[in-house]
Formats: structure tokens, sequence, C-alpha cells
């Protein structure tokens, strides 16, 4: 690898850094100048949740049918035995079986 | 639920406390990890790339998709753009612990966003919810991961080429289980239904029709905004 292409790399990897770091540090720069009243309470609170939501929805919509009954199984669990271990152990188990059945 | 502003700290106990709860996942996160590494030494990326990228960048997603525009030269501005829009979820993130941090000075509160990931911040975030204050949770859980991610790399890139097809053993479920057993086991009340099924669709809406990576921008902010504009005697009288 030339001088150049490490530099240019160096930058690359750099500019992830920034933000990715940059991001996490934005969101409490903004937070700092909105007054914590009741409302804005509850906003941040639903919308913490509303994130995970967003992230799991087009996963099990757009999943193979092991990550569905992946989701079946962890959800069960987590509302069965409240165990992340177990939950994560059997959404595992049923997609790579699934997988090895269908795939 | 008066005191519990003053009770806000940090400390070694929580810490560890934090570490211990994040390391059955954190055994996942070596997986991963090892993951990354195998991909980038697939894609030709050197050693030294790929673990500059594990150390600072600490990303699974983002780091995964800029895979896809190595090697160098690296066009900037769509790799900017990229990591711009997959992070836009730790915006938020760290924006919903602020009240958490609040009493902390500007420079530690710095601090203890670094190591701020998807899955550290679930789990304190559902502690903070059941009363805990210790902010040793998510240092503890962020330290925990990160060893395991910057580890799991390393022994990616050491024996390169073993796993292939990570999701034959349901290595890519890791992640939805976790989550969901976050956002089940939080014992939500009941008019929670209602602001997660307007972010579950706009999220879907979004993910259909916008740029890649915003659909959790706009779910999140969605559930935000029909929590505020439901009458607020639905949510109880401490509706923090």
């Amino acid at each position: 690898m030339n001088p150049a292409m490490v530099w240019q790399s160096l930058v690359a990897i750099g500019t992830m850094v920034f933000i990715a770091y940059g991001s996490r540090v934005l969101g409490l720069l903004v937070m700092a100048r909105v007054p914590l009243g009741p409302r804005v309470r509850r906003f941040v609170d639903a919308m913490s949740s509303s994130v995970l939501i967003a992230v799991i929805t087009p996963m099990i919509v757009h999943g193979d049918g092991g990550t569905r009954l992946a989701a079946l199984a962890a959800g069960g669990v987590a509302i069965a035995w409240r165990s992340p271990l177990l939950a994560i152990g059997l959404g595992m188990g049923s997609a790579a079986l699934w997988r090895w059945w269908f795939g | 639920m008066a005191a519990h502003e003053n009770s806000v700290r940090l400390d070694g106990q929580g810490t560890w406390r934090g570490i211990r709860m994040m390391l059955p996942l954190a055994a996942f996160t070596v997986a991963f990890g090892l993951a990354f590494g195998v991909a980038s030494v697939h894609r030709g990326l050197a050693d030294w790339e790929a673990m500059l990228m594990s150390l600072f960048v600490f990303a699974a997603p983002s780091q995964f998709a800029a895979l896809e525009l190595w090697p160098a030269p690296v066009p900037l501005l769509p790799l900017a753009a990229i990591t711009l829009a997959i992070h836009t979820r730790h915006m938020l993130m760290s924006a919903a612990l602020y009240p958490w941090l609040e009493p902390l000075p500007r420079r530690k509160q710095f601090a203890m966003v670094i190591l701020l990931t998807d899955s550290n911040w679930a789990m304190a975030l559902g502690e903070y919810h059941r009363g805990e204050r210790n902010l040793g949770i998510l240092l503890g859980g962020g330290i925990a991961l990160w060893s395991a991610w910057v580890i799991g790399t390393a022994l990616g890139l050491a024996f390169g080429g073993g796993i292939t097809e990570p999701e034959r053993f349901g290595l890519d479920v890791i992640m939805l289980c976790f989550l969901l057993m976050i956002v089940v086991g939080s014992h939500p009340r009941a008019i929670m239904v209602l602001p997660w099924l307007a972010a579950a669709t706009s999220a879907l809406f979004a993910y259909w029709w916008l740029p890649p990576y915003l659909h959790v921008l706009v779910g999140a902010l969605t559930g935000g905004l029909v929590a505020v504009l439901l009458p607020k005697q639905w949510f109880g009288a401490d509706a923090s």
C-alpha cells in the first residue's frame, strides 16, 4: 500500500469516527438547549422505545421465516420468563433450525 | 421519586455490574466482530484498517456498510452520507439519555457517550426506567461490548475464512432477539400501544419510500410525537 492510499484510508476512517461520535454528542447538545418539562420527557421516553420498534419492525417484515420464528420465540420468552440469554438462545436456535430445515 | 435527580452517580461497582450484565451478549458480539474481521479480509482491507475501525468507530452497521466502499480510494461523500444516516439513531439514543446525564458536568456527559451503542443503551435505559441511577451500568455495558467487538475483529482477521455464512447459525438474529427482549420485557404501559403502532407503521413506510437507514429516525420521531399529542391523563400521574 503506498503512502497516498494510506492517507486516503486514514481520512476515510477519520470521517467515520467523527460522524459516529459526533452524532452521539449532538443528541446531548440538542437536549441541553431544550428545557426538560413533562411534555419533553414524555416525548423523549416514547421516542426512546420507538427507536427500538422502528429498528425491529422492518427486520421482521422483511426477514425470512427463520427471522420471524426467532422473533416469535424471543418475544414469547421475554413475556414468560424475562431472561435475555434464553430469549437470544431460543431465537438463534429456531432461526438456525428453520434455515437448516427449509434452506 | 422526588429525590432521584441527586442520586445520579457513576462508580466502579456500578460499572462492574454493567459489565457482568452485558457479558452474555458480549459473547455474541465476539462472533459479530469475528464476522466483521472475516468480511474485511475478504474485502481486501489491511488489518490495521479494520482494527482502527473497530477500535474507534465501534458500530457494526456502519462498519459493514463502509466495507462496500472499500478498498481505497474510498469515495468520501457517499461514505459520510451513509455513516450519517446510520448514526441518526445514536443521536436519538443519547438524547433519550439526557435526563439521566443532566446532573453531570458537560465533559463527563461527553465521555459517557463514547461507548454508547444500541445494546448497552437499551439495557441501561431499561434499568433507568426501573429506578436505576448508576451510570456505571451504561459505561460497563459499553466496555464489555467494545472489548468483545475488538477481540472478535482481531480473531476474524487472524483466522479469516472460517465462518462465511453467519446466518446459517442464526447469528444474524441475535440483535433482533435482544432488542425484542428489552422492548417486551420493559413492562410497557398499555397506552404505549398507540405510539408504538405509529412508530412501526411510519418506520415501515420510510423503509420502503425513503433513502436507506432513515426509517429509524422517522419511526422514533413519530412515536414520540404521538405520545405528546395524546391526552396526558392517559399516561397517569408520573409520566416521567
